[in-house]
């Protein structure tokens, strides 16, 4: 179905004052270029002033076949003939052309040193292009000014140069010098430097870039735009990607290609062409072969080519127009550049190719994949088509009736990758095109476009009147066209007229057909209609958007004339608030959109989400606008509670007014009851009365029946209301561990914000600090069980306790729990080395007697945890060594830190501290103290330097040595018993004389020893100044037992 | 009414200094500059005008006439529809190398038949009192090349300019009655008042 509405494109028209029947027209730079019939004589005229006046007029050198402008370098380029031979000439600084009898200069291409150039560039000059070949077409590119030219055989590329006039100046002053006759021209000579210095102009010229040698097919039309190149037979289209690459083309490789055409050929022979589409890549499978010659400009770089798009039409395919009239035309090439790239330096991130045939036309996008985005099928034969900016003009013999073109959804999802998602929505590339009313003429003959003004030609000469006005009626039947007045302009008087129609601007055409929508709103909100309409207002819109300011001050040809900088502060600001309306405009559109939305089916009723979004419209704002009337039958859509339900997911800032709270309450209890307890929970709920709420919530419990999570927000709105013996007897109704599933399932109760992402800012909920007075236990596990369920990070944790104001408290509550639950190394790592510096800072604190650094630490309760849960339950935390109780039992630590000393102690102890990490922090622990050298000496041992250790130990503690050395001085270290302990012991006791702690661990030692080495090892261990009768006895278990193994 | 308008070509040849820019000059917009430039390559301008109830577009080429700027104008030779040779009577030299224009004309225009072309000789600054050629010189000149018309023109007193010029015009008229470069162009001469822009949707 194509949709037609009634909208109006077109605002105004004015009648050309040409004098001469016009041949051919272009438009380019503001202005209109008309061509008398076969005239040798282009009038240039102002497109954008009223009336359109005559700018300028000059002479061609030839009989004008062809004509086009260039935006880039304000040139036209014309073929023409003269005397039976086909020119190709470029007319540059035709706008200093103001006076007919000027002389106009002429130059070969590549000639640059000219008088013109030394007359600062205030004069016309036309540079001619010498080929080989007969030009058939030619096109210039948008983006950089280039030329491309087809003949029969062969695409030529020329690249648009320009050089400085400074540059050039120098040169022709040198030259001039000599060419002086006599010295009273020296005078005029200063006068002209003077004045051409004025000027600073760049002079064009062009340069032979590329050959392109092409078989099988003969262009009739050509495009060109930024490397891509397109050409159109009479039915076939193919487009190329011409890029210049460092690397030359290898021989063997075009010679292979050639191999393959050879052998297409013959197939070919045998075969009628068929239709064809080839995409992409693909294209390269068409019969036709293009190949790239030699510049012999070595140093210029290679070209490679790439096939990017085949088309091939049979003209039996379309009915209703005969086969002579199949052919194709209006070839175009239409870059868009986004918002975000800057015009002039980079190429357009969007390319379009258009092409069309009688009956129907085809859009093509050409980047990012190359796809058909829409085909027009037109209802009469359409004898030209023209792609702008909004829309796509096309003439039949009788009218003027555009269609609306996909390329700013394009756009718009070139620009941004996530246009589809939550956040943004854009409608759809491949939503259908429709026709707007059309304008009626008569005689149409050809069309061209510049910016809002579309030229028309028309002529009547070879239709009668009657026959005219018998197709309008039989149109008017048809109904399949809206058309716009029965008033038609016709040609007075001439036979012939020019016209120059305005397109209304896109804010003008947006708010008709949003007037328009207004009828369907009414009558159907449910029609399709109407979300196609306001989807294609909406990409109006955003093809108006894609219009910066950059680019529409690009787009005049003539920023070279000084005075345009003077205007340009004005045009700023205006832009400027242009683009404010659009914007404005934008909002308005997405809010429809996601009424639209709101009310659709179940498949795209998700889109009311991103729209609303992009609106700017607050959620209170939302819910006014989807309020049912009284009288109407309609509940909630839909997209409406979608939209609802994930804006209360996603943790906005934004919190909604009691009122509003309380109506979306209702919403939920009406609409989806089962989304009430998920609802409730949103930070943005905050100020929901508690009363109310949790009537709503006791009745949906006294229907769904008791769940955890409700029973818990229940909880939290009788705590808001002060109840406490309520809120206790709630929060008994369930085991602590169903409790912690509860928040499993509904983190949100506990905290707000976050939801899982790392980064993100939450908060500790009401009931997460009632929790922490009153149930502390049940807290830390709900914390543990969310991170373990990757519902909240660390980092979120430890910040939802220091809100809390339980830094070192519950804080360590929760790592100590942590590590009892946790799996991921990093982690493990992370708690461990948080913890053993708690621990650390509060031995430190104690041992300084300050006990400032931690004001917890007063009025703190125990720990959740003491030292032996945490070594029954937790595989961090090792049992103490034996040594440790001998070296500092019980009573000999201040009772106040004797949980920390154990809890580091075991964490030493354990396997998982890594000692290298917490070493620093030791040092702020003094081993004066037996609690200290501990510390200090696990440490050591942990590193496995024995040897300090078995000194340290024998320094301060030697009572402890034996229960030290068999705990640690075992295999591999067993050998320490007899080369170091052995050693020690002797040297101590024989300083220390009669000590019985030494005498008592060298007895053990020698015990150990005996058991363990050879007879002959031990009388080698017996020190000379020994006592024989002390050793013997060792000496003797050591023998008896070698004897028995 | 409409009448058939054809573009001609003319081309003015001729030393450096012979004049060639203020002959051009003062037949289309009737000034004359004594200090005037040395024309670097090649420029034209139209003039319209009648001939014998022919309308035709004069495109009037005048180029350089030095040496050194040679491959700057001899490519536009090409179509041309009459040659104004030129050259100053105050200049026996110029006068001398008019047979070396011709020839360099000839051969880079690529004339088909050559004695059939039309040439138009000038001897300017006729003004001028002291004489290098005389007219019996060119006269003959002109008899032993082609029967070549022959004005004595001064640009400086606008002296046989125009008439020089409506010559070349007959000359490729009358010796070319091939229409292959007459353009049949419609000259719709309408004085039609201007016409109001108006709406035209509603
Ligand atoms: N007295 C006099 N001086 C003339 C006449 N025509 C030209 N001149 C002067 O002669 C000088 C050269 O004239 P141009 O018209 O520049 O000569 P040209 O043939 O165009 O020279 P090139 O451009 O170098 O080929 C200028 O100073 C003119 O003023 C004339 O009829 N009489
Ligand atoms: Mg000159």
């Amino acid at each position: 179905m194509v949709h037609v509405y009634n909208c109006h494109p077109f605002a105004s028209q004015q009648i050309v004052q040409v004098e001469q029947e016009p041949g051919l027209f272009c438009c380019g730079g503001g202005a209109l270029f008309v061509v008398a019939t076969g005239g040798c004589k282009v009038d240039a005229y102002n497109l954008e002033q009223e009336g359109c006046p005559l700018i300028c007029r000059f002479g061609t050198m030839g009989t004008v076949k062809s004509i086009q402008h260039s935006k880039i370098g304000d040139y036209l380029v014309t073929i023409e003939e003269k005397n039976s031979s086909t020119y190709l000439r470029a007319y540059t600084n035709w706008r200093y052309q103001a006076e007919e009898k000027a002389r106009v200069g002429v130059r070969l291409l590549g000639h640059l040193l000219r008088g013109a150039s030394v007359r600062g560039g205030a004069q016309m000059e036309i540079i001619e292009i010498p080929l080989s070949e007969r030009p058939i077409a030619v096109a210039c590119c948008s983006v950089t000014g280039d030329l491309l030219v087809g003949c029969e055989n062969t695409l030529i590329l020329f690249t648009l140069r320009r050089q400085n006039q400074q540059s050039l100046q120098n040169q022709c002053q040198q030259n001039l010098q000599g060419s002086w006759s006599n010295s009273q021209q020296s005078a005029s000579q200063s006068q002209g430097h003077q004045s051409s210095s004025s000027h600073n102009l760049s002079v064009l010229d062009f340069e032979r870039s590329v050959i392109l040698h092409i078989t099988k097919m003969t262009p009739k039309q050509v495009a060109l735009c930024g490397g891509y190149l397109a050409v159109q037979a009479e039915l076939e289209v193919l487009v190329l990607k011409l890029d210049a690459s460092s690397e030359p083309t290898s021989l063997d490789e075009s010679s292979d290609t050639s191999k393959d055409d050879y052998l297409e050929d013959q197939a070919d022979l045998l075969l009628i062409p068929r239709q064809q589409e080839l995409l992409g890549d693909q294209a390269r499978n068409c019969d036709i072969s293009v190949t790239i010659e030699k510049t012999g400009l070595e140093d210029k770089g290679q070209y490679t080519l790439s096939y990017v798009l085949f088309r091939r039409f049979t003209p039996e395919f379309f009915q209703g127009c005969s086969v002579e009239e199949t052919q194709l035309h209006s070839l175009q090439l239409y870059p868009l550049f986004t918002s975000n790239q800057s015009v002039s330096t980079e190429e357009p991130a969007c390319l379009f190719c258009f092409f069309s045939l009688p009956n129907a036309g085809y859009l093509y996008s050409l980047k990012s994949g190359v796809e058909l985005l829409s085909a027009y099928q037109y209802p009469e034969r359409v004898q030209e088509a023209v792609l702008s900016d909004h829309l796509l003009h096309v003439i039949t013999k009788n009218a003027l009736q555009c269609f609306t073109v996909r390329c700013a959804a394009v756009a718009a999802r070139t620009e941004d990758p996530y246009i589809d998602t939550t956040m943004k929505a854009c409608p759809p590339n491949s939503l259908q095109v429709c026709a707007l009313r059309m304008q009626l003429f008569i005689g149409l003959r050809s069309v061209c476009v510049y910016g809002r003004h579309v030229v028309l030609l028309s002529t009547v000469d070879t239709e009668p009147r009657e026959e005219a006005e018998r197709s309008t009626q039989r149109r008017s039947l048809g109904r399949r066209w809206t058309i716009s007045s029965p008033k038609e302009t016709s040609p007075a008087g001439n036979g012939w007229n020019l016209y120059v129609v305005d397109t209304v601007s896109p804010l003008t055409l947006y708010k008709e057909m949003v007037e328009y929508s207004r009828q369907y709103a009414e009558t159907n909100p449910q029609a399709q209609s109407l979300q196609h309409l306001l989807s294609e207002a909406h990409l109006l819109l955003r093809a108006a958007l894609l219009q910066t300011p950059g680019q529409q001050q690009n787009d005049d040809g003539t920023s070279s004339l000084q005075e345009d900088a003077y205007r340009q502060d004005e045009g700023q600001t205006a832009v400027q608030t242009h683009r404010q309306q659009l914007e404005e405009a934008l909002r308005q559109n997405c809010a429809q959109l996601g009424d639209c939305f709101s009310r659709a089916s179940q498949k795209v009723c998700h889109l009311a989400l991103p729209y609303y979004r992009m609106s700017g419209l607050s959620v209170t704002e939302v819910i006014v606008r989807n309020r049912p009337l009284p009288s109407s039958p309609h509940s909630y859509g839909l997209g409406f509670l979608f939209y609802l339900k994930h804006y209360l997911l996603e943790e906005t800032e934004q919190k909604l007014s009691q009122e509003s709270a309380d109506e979306v309450i209702d919403i939920f209890s009406r609409s989806s009851p089962s989304e009430l307890l998920s609802v409730c929970a949103s930070p943005s709920m905050i100020n929901v009365s508690p009363a109310r709420t949790l009537r709503i919530l006791q009745h949906l419990e006294d229907t769904a029946g008791v769940s955890v999570p409700l029973t818990i927000a229940m909880a939290t709105m009788v705590q808001r209301l002060n109840d406490l013996p309520q809120y206790t007897q709630l929060m008994e109704r369930h085991a602590e561990m169903l409790l912690v599933y509860g928040f499993i399932e509904e983190p949100r109760l506990l905290l707000h914000g976050g939801g899982g992402a790392p980064r993100t800012h939450v908060h500790p909920t009401a009931l997460s600090r009632q929790l922490a007075k009153s149930q502390p236990g049940l807290l830390v596990a709900g914390m543990v069980a969310l991170h373990e369920n990757n519902k909240v990070q660390l980092e979120q944790a430890d910040h939802i306790f220091k809100e809390l104001g339980c830094e070192n408290c519950l804080q360590v509550d929760f790592w100590e729990a942590m590590l009892m639950a946790s799996s991921q190394e990093t982690v493990i790592q992370e708690l461990l080395f948080r913890l053993a510096s708690v621990y650390i800072d509060r031995l430190v604190g104690t041992n300084s007697e300050s006990g400032s650094s931690f004001p917890c630490t007063s009025q703190r309760r125990r720990s959740l945890k003491s030292t032996d849960d945490l070594i029954n339950s937790c595989s961090h935390y090792g049992a103490l060594y034996p040594w440790l109780i001998v070296l500092c039992p019980a009573h000999t630590t201040s009772c106040q830190h004797q949980e920390e000393l154990y809890k580091l102690q075991s964490l030493l102890c354990g396997p998982s501290l890594s000692i290298g990490s917490v070493q620093p922090l030791l040092e702020r622990l003094s081993e004066g103290t037996l609690w200290g050298f501990s510390l200090h000496l696990l440490c050591t041992t942990r590193r496995g330097q024995y040897d300090i250790s078995i000194e340290k130990l024998l320094d301060r503690c030697p009572q402890a040595i034996i229960a030290y050395a068999n705990h640690h001085l075992q295999d591999k270290n067993m050998g320490l018993w007899w080369q170091k302990l052995l050693p020690e012991l002797c040297d101590r006791t024989r300083a220390a004389g009669e000590n019985s702690i030494l005498l008592a661990a060298l007895k053990e030692t020698l015990v150990v020893v005996a058991t363990e080495t050879s007879p002959a090892q031990f009388l080698e261990l017996i020190p000379d100044d020994g006592t024989a009768s002390y050793f013997l006895p060792h000496l003797l278990t050591c023998t008896q037992r070698h004897l028995l193994a | 009414m409409t009448t058939k308008t054809s573009l001609l070509k003319v081309i003015l040849l001729g030393d450096g200094g012979v004049g060639k820019s203020s002959i051009m000059n003062r037949y289309v917009t009737n000034k004359f500059d004594a200090h005037l430039f040395h024309t670097i390559g090649v420029e034209f301008l139209n003039k319209d005008l009648e001939v014998d109830g022919h309308q035709v577009t004069l495109q009037i080429w005048d180029t350089a006439g030095q040496e050194r700027f040679r491959s700057l104008r001899t490519p536009f030779y090409r179509g041309s529809d009459c040659c104004l040779l030129t050259f100053s009577v105050d200049d026996n030299q110029s006068f001398l190398n008019l047979g070396n224009w011709k020839k360099e004309f000839i051969y880079y225009a690529d004339v088909k038949e050559p004695e059939k072309f039309p040439f138009v000789i000038l001897g300017n600054k006729l003004d001028v009192t002291e004489r290098q050629v005389s007219i019996e010189e060119v006269q003959q000149w002109c008899q032993e090349n082609g029967n070549y018309p022959y004005y004595e023109t001064s640009a400086k007193d606008a002296t046989n300019v125009a008439v020089a010029f409506e010559e070349a015009v007959r000359r490729v008229l009358a010796m070319d009655e091939r229409t292959d470069h007459l353009i049949p162009t419609d000259t719709v001469k309408l004085h039609r008042k201007p016409r109001s822009a108006g709406t035209c949707c509603s």
